[in-house]
């Protein structure tokens, strides 16, 4: 009985705590979208100039997308088995999650502070 | 990559359909897999038909009428012959259970449909190879391991730590519940499945053993815990009624502690 892959118990920490704030955030977030709802541009950068949306907005985009590469990542643990295409696709879901997060905090930003 | 599909020669084919006894007038047909290892032939599906006056009313009776009156190279484990053992699991109508505990009457009126234990090698008809899921038992070392010195009679209990032990020490390893496990389908080799979960949480609630910590260390791992995604069918069709899924839920809850302790 040896100890290996001292892995696992932190992933599913960050599953479960992202899953927890996922529920407000999401609540949030469809708040957002209905307020905004037909709303031009500048009232949507005035929404986003809002600290409190600002920043909310910005850990949406952390806790989901954490949360989305984990369950990606728990598929593909399960089902792509031949190491070269397993890798192949955990380095395919980090970078989908880190390039979609830069794009919406990039979007965030020039709305907040570009007007 | 995960086959969704089996191989073209394990694939199962119409088999023999064996005459009906001459003479019975209450009769339940039996559609059973059949598979020889010797033989180059794709697995098969035999009917057969069982005369329900002469045969006792367990799938099990059933199975050993035939294998006495009808065709004796029928192979199927069994023994104690009333849900202790666990040596007669099998997929019986579609779910994992004991031939010697479902009655015949508990699946319809239709055919059985029997076949071995779903996604283990088959060593021949209704015997799956169980050897590595013995494997995975033993590697959780599923005995009393101590530290302190051995007292002059035996390791003390409580009543309440006693209790704790209850819904988990009735298991039999029959592998009900690992074969009906998708996690274990796709990672058997990996993956301990809920039985051997179950035995390991056995020994980590028990108040006696001292080697929680080791116990906990081996299953830290991406696979050998964490594949559980609480699908529930090892509970659904646990022939004792345990819930493997609540024990390897407790095992990440106590990971949960020790990590955030």
């Amino acid at each position: 009985m040896s100890a290996h892959g001292k892995k696992g118990t932190g992933t599913f920490i960050q599953q479960r705590v992202t899953a927890f704030l996922n529920i407000f955030l999401v609540g949030f977030l469809i708040w957002l979208v209905v307020s905004l709802a037909g709303a031009d541009r500048a009232t949507m950068a005035a929404t986003f100039s809002n600290p409190f949306v600002f920043v909310l907005t910005l850990v949406l985009f952390a806790s989901v997308l954490v949360h989305m590469r984990i369950g990606m990542g728990e598929v593909i643990e399960d089902y792509i088995h031949t190491p070269s295409m397993h890798k192949l696709c955990m380095g395919l879901n980090t970078a989908f999650a880190v390039i979609v997060g830069a794009i919406g905090v990039l979007s965030v930003l020039v709305l907040a502070f570009g007007g | 990559m995960a086959e969704l599909l089996l191989d073209k020669r394990s694939r199962p084919k119409k088999g023999k359909v064996w005459p009906k006894p001459e003479g019975a007038t209450r009769l339940r047909e039996y559609h059973v897999y059949r598979y020889d290892p010797d033989t180059e032939a794709n697995p098969r599906i035999d009917t057969y038909f069982v005369d329900l006056d002469d045969c006792g009313p367990m799938i099990l009776d059933g199975l050993l009428w035939i294998k006495n009156n009808v065709d004796p190279t029928l192979t199927l484990r069994r023994s104690c012959r009333e849900g202790i053992c666990g040596s007669c699991a099998m997929n019986i109508d579609g779910a994992n259970t004991l031939a010697c505990t479902k009655g015949m009457d508990e699946v319809g009126n239709g055919p059985i449909k029997i076949y071995p234990l779903p996604h283990m090698p088959v060593v021949k008809d209704l015997v799956p190879d169980l050897s590595t899921f013995y494997e995975q038992h033993k590697s959780v070392q599923p005995w009393l391991q101590t530290k302190s010195p051995t007292p002059d009679t035996e390791w003390l209990q409580s009543r309440d730590d006693r209790a704790k032990l209850d819904g988990l020490y009735e298991c039999i390893l029959c592998a009900c519940c690992s074969t009906s496990c998708p996690s274990y389908w796709w990672n058997g080799e990996k993956y301990l499945g809920p039985a051997v979960l179950l035995q390991a949480y056995r020994w980590l609630i028990d108040s006696r053993d001292e080697a929680t910590s080791e116990r906990l260390d081996y299953l830290e791992d991406p696979f050998r815990l964490y594949r559980c995604h609480t699908i529930m069918n090892c509970a659904k069709v646990c022939p004792k009624g345990l819930n493997p899924a609540k024990a390897i839920a407790e095992i990440k809850k106590m990971m949960v502690e020790r990590k955030v302790a």
